[in-house]
């Protein structure tokens, strides 16, 4: 009877690589397999390059710009509009605002990398960047409690966010990613 | 001639092992393959899988799913096959590849060419 790799080690692996490749990947990573040790070493080699490889495919190096100014300047903007000017002009002020900046930035690489091609639905920009703030909110949260001083004031986080969220979902809807098999692919 | 991107050294590998093993060119029969062009450069499998991507990226290669097999655990398997302009770019690597052994040979003469003939031989079984 040919060996297999255990179902709890493949269905791990199945979460860690993103579904767009999951199949193949744990197939290969199935068929190759000859022990324990040797099905381990192929998952360090492959699934951290298959994520890297999602990642750069599903990201758009311009958009994602974009979307860092929009958010950014969503967090500044309410800042200088809601009287809070004077947070700007504190040390690390407009550092601090970054932080949930760079937070939201990465969940949506993420969120894109790992997003499944199959399913689509209307409102999955709003509900993915809804998400990314949602996780943003959670670092403050964790700074708060360990560092207060590098929180950003919860009156900003709150209506920054609610700013940022309305423009990055347009941003996505205009910009829709392109989450299928690349240029040729059938 | 329509510009095209140019290839490196592993993509112009993995290209080839594409390219010989026409129907059967998957994950695992494309990592063995280069394995052993490259040969004794050791090759992971997460390189292949990057540099498939990227390539398919390019245009130079196209991929579709199988169907699932037992011997993979019910999971189907993602078949590659050469487009033309990953042919046209494997075939120009080979042509600058030939036009450097040229050049050595010219340089380190045909005493050169030969003994590393014998070599090469030697080492290819």
């Amino acid at each position: 009877m040919k060996r297999a790799p255990s179902k709890t080690v493949e269905a791990i692996l199945g979460l860690l690589i993103p579904p767009a490749c999951r199949e193949q990947v744990l197939g290969d990573l199935h068929e190759r397999y000859k022990g324990p040790l040797q099905y381990f070493g192929d998952a360090l080699s492959a699934v951290p390059c298959v994520i890297v490889s999602r990642i750069r495919r599903t990201t758009d190096p311009q958009v994602l710009f974009m979307e860092a100014i929009a958010l950014y300047l969503s967090f500044v903007g309410v800042a200088w509009i809601s009287g809070q000017r004077a947070f700007l002009y504190e040390p690390w002020g407009l550092l601090r605002l970054a932080i949930p900046t760079c937070v939201v930035l990465l969940a949506l690489v993420l969120v894109d990398a790992y997003a499944d091609p199959a399913k689509r639905w209307p409102v999955k920009p709003l509900v993915e960047t809804a998400f990314c703030m949602g996780l943003a909110f959670l670092s403050q949260a964790t700074i708060w409690a360990t560092d207060p001083d590098l929180a950003v004031p919860l009156r900003i986080m709150f209506l920054g966010a609610g700013t940022g969220l309305a423009l990055l979902s347009m941003l996505r809807i205009f910009f829709p990613k392109d989450d299928n098999r690349p240029r040729g692919a059938t | 001639m329509a510009k095209h991107d140019s290839i490196g050294q592993f993509e112009q590998l993995v290209l080839a092992a594409i390219l010989s093993l026409r129907e059967d060119a998957y994950g695992v029969t494309i990592h063995e393959k280069v394995a052993e062009l490259a040969h004794p450069k050791p090759v992971s499998l997460g390189a292949v899988y990057v540099t498939l991507d990227r390539l398919e990226d390019k245009g130079f290669i196209s991929s579709w799913l199988s169907e699932p097999t037992a011997e993979r655990g019910g999971r189907a398997k993602r078949c590659y096959r050469m487009e033309a302009l990953g042919e046209r770019a494997l075939q120009e690597s080979a042509v600058t590849a030939k036009r450097i052994f040229d050049s050595l040979v010219e340089v380190l003469g045909k005493d050169w060419a030969r003994q590393w003939g014998k070599s090469w031989g030697k080492e290819a079984g």
